[in-house]
């Protein structure tokens, strides 16, 4: 209950700032002469054409799975059902799967322009009708194309594919955006002219696409045009008759062939010939065991290859906004600006952290999957096995860590006490953050899912992040006082008193003894629930 | 090599195992049958370390598996009932991770997986990621994995499920000749023909107690007569409890 409560208020929250945004947006353009109007129905195009190719990507995932990968699939195509009706149900299943999150979350979009726009009923109408035709239009799309696809591929291969291009468009885009620098649009010479520039845009509209048609009856709808938003709508839902249609010819005559098909697996692509045990013939022989596995199981899941990519990204932009920083327009002398943003950005630096350490540490023992007997059969204490993990994990996200601090530290042009300060900060929170992170998700893990990574947003994963939270604010709240007397001495080349000294070592102290604490506190926590699972 | 003493194992209120004591000495097959949800499985966990019983003692080659588990785990080879695996891995990564974990002489280890995976017909397989194989593949492949660190005390839950009658004949004279070797095995089963075949002596459970064990000789005679059908003997003990 509790639980349910917590999230449900996150995700309250998250879909008001939507709404008020949104609104914000929309009264800006609104107050613009002429512009403002033009401007509000492009960017409603494009969000309707965003929802389409958000849909159609979701749907092609979710059908992936519902219509050919799905464990239950066996049991079910060996019922005495027909082809076409199995087809529908899991059609149906997979259509609400896929958008109702995307609906749930654009629909304050929707709901800003009604309210800014002082629409009447008829818009929200509208509105409801228009998400529904396109999301059925986008299910239906996408699992046509599915069941075509898994003829010539494999399916567990599609689902791969389709993750690693939409998570490399994602980046793409993602980059190209940042390297636009957009925060130039706050000034006001060039905000005009791009306006200027978007207004004179005669981007046609597609007129054969879904997102048109809903565009179109949206549009009419908020003129008060209800005939034409009735004829548009009309054409969004006669197409949904079509795509239904050609469903119900195609999964009468292909679908059990596809699933027959599905059920081979993929060959190996990629035969590796260099022995993990040789390279980590140091390591004693149980250590070397799981490294090993680990980073194997790892590296071979094609998933984890679009994570990675992305975290990539993630951090190229990092430092990329730190090397934009107009720190010579900003009204605090330059020297301190940097060394404060520099001791900020550890705090910054550590939520990354939080967010890649959730995604990839937390559910490592979980990822054991249905395979942990074997952990708990051989001669390995639990907790010998949760330390193995933990290694294999702090080292590589304390390298990237490192190299954020490093690096952002550099285009910020910081003293050497600051690099020095934030190189050994984040050196002490790094094993703490992993350990929250390892241990909470040995404490609360979920052997059985089909998708391990999700066990972040569990009860667990919330305690994980609440605590890292804690700890990051913790230590920058300790060291934030002792580090300004630090700077400030060095700065104004003064002695330090006795009294700032005292106040310097025992604030260090804590945030060691509060790192310390961390390290140890949650990997015992998380070997002892363990164990109690063994009881 | 295996002793059980007054093992309980409870789960809230209910109580899956109750008060079980079982000696097996070297070179004997056990055999453990019992209908579903009599506490076989629940025993076999227990005597694996992957389950704590509530009270009582398992001792695995005279080491207590409460006090010295990691000790008492070297000694066994343990294959579960359902082949649960690291699917990311080849057959041979596979062997080569357990082989670290029971301290195999790496120098040793390439015959010895090779003699294995042969023996269990899975040379040709060897490189192949397990999440290609079958279900009886794997089965076989969790066996050869067992068997690499040459265990004083083999624990098997349900060791023909999925195999093939090729693959059943391969088990039951590589268990034979194990046992002649000295390994205790202890098997759990619901075919009674292979208990019958196979195992030296038979203990019955249900409802997890102990109703019977004997030699399956010893178990006619004390029953009906000889020429009693050991499925008579465990349907009358099973249905009277």
């Amino acid at each position: 209950m509790m639980k349910t409560l917590v999230f449900g208020s996150i995700g309250l929250a998250f879909w008001t700032g939507i709404l008020l945004v949104a609104m914000r947006v929309l009264h800006y353009f609104r107050r613009i002469e002429e512009l403002g109007d033009l401007l509000a129905f492009k960017l409603l195009s494009m969000i309707l054409i965003t929802l389409l190719s958000l849909l159609i990507f979701s749907s092609i995932l979710t059908s992936l799975s519902k219509l050919f990968l799905s464990k239950d699939l066996g049991l079910v195509h060996a019922m005495p059902v027909p082809s076409h009706t199995l087809f529908f149900s899991r059609w149906i299943e997979s259509t609400v799967d896929s958008s109702w999150m995307v609906v749930v979350y654009m629909l304050p979009v929707f709901l800003a322009y009604g309210v800014t726009y002082h629409a009447g009923i008829f818009f929200y109408l509208t509105i409801i009708s228009a998400i529904f035709s396109l999301s059925i239009t986008a299910s239906a799309i996408s699992s046509l194309l599915v069941m075509v696809a898994v003829f010539i591929v494999p399916a567990n291969r599609i689902r791969n594919i389709f993750i690693f291009l939409g998570l490399t468009l994602f980046i793409v885009l993602f980059i190209a955006f940042r390297l636009m620098r957009p925060e130039r649009l706050v000034n006001p010479e060039v905000f005009s002219t791009v306006l200027l520039y978007l207004s004179a845009l005669r981007t046609p509209q597609q007129p054969y696409l879904p997102s048109t048609w809903a565009f179109d009856s949206i549009k009419s709808a908020l003129s008060d045009n209800i005939a034409a938003g009735l004829f548009h709508m009309a054409i969004c839902w006669s197409f949904v008759g079509l795509m239904i249609s050609l469903l119900l010819i195609f999964s009468g005559q292909i679908y059990s062939q596809g699933m027959s098909k599905a059920q081979t697996s993929p060959a190996r692509l990629f035969k590796a010939r260099l022995s993990g045990n040789m390279l980590f013939r140091f390591l004693p022989p149980h250590l070397r065991a799981f490294t090993v596995k680990e980073i194997k199981t790892f590296f071979r899941d094609q998933t984890q290859w679009s994570q990675i990519f992305l975290i990539g990204a993630l951090v190229l932009i990092y430092i990329f906004n730190f090397k934009a920083l107009p720190l010579e327009k900003a009204p605090i002398k330059t020297i301190y600006l940097q060394n404060l943003l520099s001791f900020l950005n550890v705090g910054l630096a550590a939520f990354v952290l939080v967010a890649v350490t959730g995604r990839f540490a937390y559910p490592a023992v979980s990822n054991e999957n249905e395979a942990v007997w074997i952990v708990k059969s051989t001669p390995v204490t639990l907790g010998s096995f949760l330390w193995i993990k933990f290694f294999i994990y702090m080292i590589p996200l304390m390298i990237l860590t490192e190299v954020l601090i490093i690096a952002t530290n550099i285009f910020l042009n910081v003293t050497p006490f600051m690099m020095g300060l934030s190189v050994v900060t984040i050196f002490f929170m790094v094993p703490g953050v992993v350990s929250i992170g390892l241990g909470f998700g040995a404490a609360y893990p979920n052997f059985k899912s089909e998708n391990p990574a999700q066990s972040v947003t569990s009860f667990g994963g919330l305690l994980f992040m609440m605590l890292s939270a804690l700890l990051i604010c913790g230590v920058i709240v300790l060291e934030a006082g002792p580090v300004y007397s630090l700077f400030m001495a060095e700065l104004y080349q003064r002695a330090l008193t006795p009294l700032e000294w005292a106040w310097i070592w025992v604030s260090f102290s804590l945030v060691l003894t509060l790192c310390l604490l961390s390290l140890f506190l949650p990997m015992r926590f998380g070997a002892r629930r363990l164990f109690e699972m063994t009881q | 090599m295996i002793a059980l003493n007054k093992i309980t194992k409870k789960y809230g209120s209910m109580q899956a195992v109750t008060n079980l004591t079982l000696h097996i000495p070297r070179g004997e097959i056990f055999g453990f049958i019992g209908p579903n949800g009599a506490g076989k499985t629940t025993t076999i966990k227990m005597m694996g370390g992957v389950l704590m019983p509530t009270s009582g003692t398992i001792r695995i080659c005279g080491i207590d598996m409460k006090t010295d588990p990691e000790a008492a785990k070297k000694c066994i080879g343990f294959i579960p009932d359902r082949p649960y695996l690291y699917e990311k891995l080849t057959g041979l990564e596979f062997l080569h991770f357990i082989a670290d974990l029971y301290h195999v002489d790496p120098k040793r280890f390439p015959e010895k997986a090779y003699n294995n995976l042969k023996l269990f017909s899975l040379a040709d397989w060897a490189n192949e990621l397990i999440e290609s194989y079958s279900h009886g593949m794997k089965q076989r492949l969790i066996m050869a994995a067992a068997l690499m660190h040459d265990p004083e005390v083999l624990i098997v839950d349900e060791p023909m499920v999925g195999l093939d009658p090729i693959g059943i004949k391969l088990i039951k004279d590589l268990f034979k000749q194990l046992a002649q070797n000295g390994t205790a095995i202890f098997l759990s089963t619901h075919t009674l023909q292979v208990a019958e075949d196979l195992c030296h002596r038979i203990g019955i459970i249900a409802k997890g107690k102990l109703i019977a064990t004997g030699s399956p000789r010893e178990l006619k005679q004390a029953f009906q007569g000889v020429n009693t059908d050991l499925e008579e003997i465990f349907l009358k003990l099973t249905h009277d409890e």
